[in-house]
C-alpha cells in the first residue's frame, strides 16, 4: 500500500498523546507518516509536572519549506489536532490548501480541539449539527462522543457518523449511522488523537462505508482502552485511583488489535436523508 | 466478546535521544517504529527536527540545544517516571549536547544500574571525520567509559583506540581496547578486511565480554553482502535492532548478531528493489527513493529469517 500521510501533531517524550498515539497505529497499518512535531514536551499536561518546547508558525513553514524544495510534497492525507496558537493553525490551513493543489485528492483529517463537556451556545439537535458540518466542508464527520441518551443505559453513551455520498445521478445523500460506546470511569489522554488516526486507516480501507470504518476505529478504541484500564489497575494497586503516568495507553502492546481488530460494537445505519 | 487472549507483555523501556526527521528514516525515526513493533516501550528526545536528512539536495529545521535537552528530562524527573532499562544515543554534532546526554545516563544508572547505555560513537568513515574534531574527546573520555554496548565503525574503532586494523588479530585487539574503556559488547559495524566470500562482502565483527565474572570473552565475526548504494539511517536501525537483540540473547552474540544482520539484511533488500523500481532501468536512485522501506519491513523486524552465519572465532 503506498500511502502517505502528514500528521501535524504534539510529541510527548514519554507518553501517547498528538504524534505519538497517532504515528505508530498507522505505521503499524502499512501507511508511511510524516511527522511534524508542533510541541516537543517531556509527557501531556495532565501530569503534574510538564516541560518543553514548541514550534512556531515560522518553524513550521521552514520545515515545510525544505520538504517543497526537495519536490517530495505529494501526501494523501494530512492528520492534525491538539493546537493552541492561531498563527500556527493558520499556517497549517496554508500549508494544506499547497497540498491540495499539488494533490486534488488528498484527505484531510481534522479533529477541530476546541474543548468538551460544556456547550457555549445552544446547539441544534445532533443531526442537524452534522449536516451544518457537512455544508462547512467535510465529507465524513463523526461526532466522537456525546450526552445524548443511549438506549442501552447510562453505562453507555452515543456517538454519531455522517458521511455524503453521491448518488449515480449526481444528487447528494447522506448515510448516518449511531454507536453505543461503553463509558469507562477514567481520564484518558491521547484516545482522541488515537480514534483521528485509526478513522483515516479504517475510512482508507472504507471509503464508502462508514460503519464499517466505524465499527473497525471504535473496536481498536476498546480494546486500547481496556488493555489500559486494567494494566492501570494493576499498577495502582486495589482501591487507588490510577494516575497519569499509569493511564498511559498501551499502545505497542496493542499492535495485534491495531492490525486486525475483532469487533465489538455494532454501527446502527440509520435514516438516510436526500439534500 | 472475550478480548483476545494477552500474553504476558514485555516490560522495557528505552529512552533514545536521536535526530527526528519529518520524512525518512534517520535517528528517532528509524529506531523507534522496530522497537516499538518488538514490544518496546520507547521514549524519545528528538535533538532535532529537520524537514528529512542531510543527504538530499535540500534540508531545513530546528536544533534542541543542551539546556533544551535538560529541560526535557527535568519534566521526566518531576514526574518521578526516570526509570530506564536502555538508553539509545546515535549521531550528534554538539559537545554540550554531548556532555548533557552524559550527564542524563549517570544520573539515570544511578536510578537503575542495570542500565544499559547502547551508543553509536558516529565519528566519521571511510577514513575521515564527519562530526566537528572536538567531539572525539567527549567520546572518547566521556561516553565510551559509560557505555555497555558499542556499535563504531572501522574508522570509528581506530580512532577512539589509536590503533589501526588491518587484519583480523587487529581487530580482536582493537575491541578488547574498546572493552578496556567501558563496554562489554562492542561491534564493529563494517570493515575493509578481506571477506572469506569475496569482494562482494565486508567483514563486521563482534566481541562480548561473558558477564559470568569469568571474563572470558565471545567473539564473532560476520560477511555481510555489500550493497552498492549509500543508505541513510541504517546505523541508527543497527544499533535499535542490536539493543533489541541483545536484550533478547544477552550471553549469545552470535544469535544477537545474526538476527541484526538479517533484519539489514531484509530491510536493505526491500529497499534498494524499490529504489530501481521508482528509478527506473539504468538511472541510480535519488536520495529520497533510498529511504528505507521501514513500515513494509515490519514483519522481517518482528521475526527475521536468519540468512548469515556469525562464526565464533576460537
Amino acid at each position: 500500500m503506498e500511502c502517505r500521510v502528514l500528521s501535524i501533531q504534539s510529541h510527548v517524550v514519554r507518553g501517547y498523546v498528538g504524534n505519538k498515539s497517532a504515528t505508530f497505529p498507522l505505521q503499524v497499518l502499512g501507511f508511511e507518516v510524516d511527522s511534524i512535531n508542533s510541541v516537543q514536551f517531556s509527557n501531556h499536561t495532565g501530569y503534574a509536572h510538564w516541560k518543553g518546547q514548541v514550534l512556531t508558525a515560522e518553524e513550521l513553514n521552514e520545515l515545510y519549506e525544505g520538504i517543497k524544495l526537495n519536490k517530495v510534497n505529494h501526501y494523501d492525507y494530512i492528520l492534525t489536532g491538539y493546537s493552541r496558537d492561531t498563527s500556527f493553525l493558520e499556517m497549517v490551513v496554508d500549508i494544506i490548501k499547497e497540498l491540495k493543489e499539488a494533490n486534488p485528492s488528498l484527505v484531510y483529517v481534522c479533529d477541530p480541539v476546541m474543548g468538551d463537556h460544556g456547550a457555549m451556545v445552544r446547539t441544534p439537535p445532533t443531526f442537524q449539527v452534522m449536516d451544518l458540518l457537512h455544508k462547512m466542508g467535510p465529507k465524513t464527520v463523526v461526532l466522537t462522543s456525546s450526552d445524548l441518551p443511549s438506549k442501552r443505559g447510562d453505562q453507555f453513551l452515543v456517538a454519531l457518523g455522517s458521511q455524503t455520498i453521491v448518488k449515480p445521478d449526481g444528487t447528494n445523500t447522506s448515510q448516518k449511522i449511531c454507536i453505543d460506546i461503553p463509558k469507562v470511569d477514567a481520564v484518558f489522554v491521547g484516545t482522541g488523537d488515537l480514534f483521528a488516526a485509526l478513522l483515516l486507516a479504517w475510512t482508507h480501507h472504507h471509503p464508502k462505508d462508514l460503519k464499517a470504518a466505524c465499527e473497525k476505529t471504535v473496536s481498536v478504541m476498546h480494546h486500547v482502552i481496556k488493555r489500559t484500564i486494567t494494566y492501570a489497575h494493576e499498577l495502582a494497586g486495589p482501591g487507588k485511583r490510577p494516575s497519569p503516568a499509569q493511564l498511559e495507553l498501551r499502545m505497542v502492546q496493542s499492535k495485534a488489535d491495531i492490525e486486525n481488530p475483532a469487533i465489538v460494537v455494532e454501527a446502527k445505519v440509520l435514516q438516510k436523508s436526500s439534500h | 466478546v472475550m478480548c483476545r487472549r494477552d500474553y504476558p507483555a514485555m516490560e522495557c523501556r528505552v529512552l533514545s535521544i536521536q535526530s527526528h526527521v519529518v520524512r525518512g528514516y534517520v535517528g528517532n525515526k528509524s529506531a523507534s517504529f522496530p522497537l516499538q513493533v518488538l514490544g518496546f516501550e520507547v521514549d524519545s528526545i528528538n535533538s532535532v527536527q529537520f524537514s528529512n536528512h542531510t543527504g538530499y539536495s535540500h534540508w531545513k529545521g530546528q536544533v534542541l540545544t543542551a539546556d533544551e535537552l535538560h529541560v526535557l528530562y527535568q519534566g521526566i524527573k518531576l514526574n518521578n517516571v526516570h526509570q530506564y532499562d536502555y538508553v539509545l544515543t546515535g549521531y550528534t554534532r554538539d559537545t554540550s549536547f554531548l556532555e548533557m546526554v552524559v550527564d542524563i545516563v549517570q544520573e539515570l544508572k544511578r536510578a537503575n544500574p542495570n542500565l544499559v547505555y547502547v551508543c553509536d560513537p558516529v565519528l566519521g568513515d571511510h577514513g575521515s571525520m564527519y562530526v566537528p574534531q572536538n567531539l572525539y574527546p567527549v567520546y572518547k573520555n566521556k561516553v565510551v567509559p559509560v557505555a555497555d554496548i558499542i556499535t563504531p565503525n572501522q574508522f570509528e574503532a581506530e580512532l577512539l583506540t589509536g590503533k589501526n586494523i588491518s587484519t583480523e588479530k587487529d581487530a580482536v585487539e582493537v575491541m578488547d581496547l574498546l572493552h578496556a574503556m567501558g563496554p562489554d559488547t562492542v561491534v564493529i559495524t563494517s570493515s575493509d578486511l578481506p571477506s572469506r566470500l569475496g569482494d562482494r562482502f565486508l567483514v563486521s565483527l563482534g566481541s562480548q565480554l561473558r558477564p559470568d565474572g569469568s571474563r572470558t570473552t565471545q567473539r564473532v565475526r560476520m560477511e555481510v553482502h555489500k550493497v552498492d548504494a549509500v543508505f541513510v539511517g541504517t546505523g541508527d536501525l543497527f544499533a535499535a535492532m542490536l539493543l533489541a537483540w541483545t536484550h533478547h540473547y544477552p550471553n549469545d552474540l552470535k544469535m544477537a548478531c545474526e538476527k541484526t544482520f538479517s533484519v539489514m539484511h531484509h530491510v536493505i533488500q526491500r529497499t534498494i528493489s524499490y529504489a530501481h523500481e521508482l528509478a527506473g532501468p539504468g538511472r541510480r536512485p535519488s536520495p529520497p527513493q533510498l529511504e528505507l522501506r521501514m513500515v513494509q519491513s515490519k514483519a522481517d523486524i518482528e521475526d527475521p529469517a536468519i540468512v548469515m552465519e556469525a562464526i565464533v572465532l576460537s
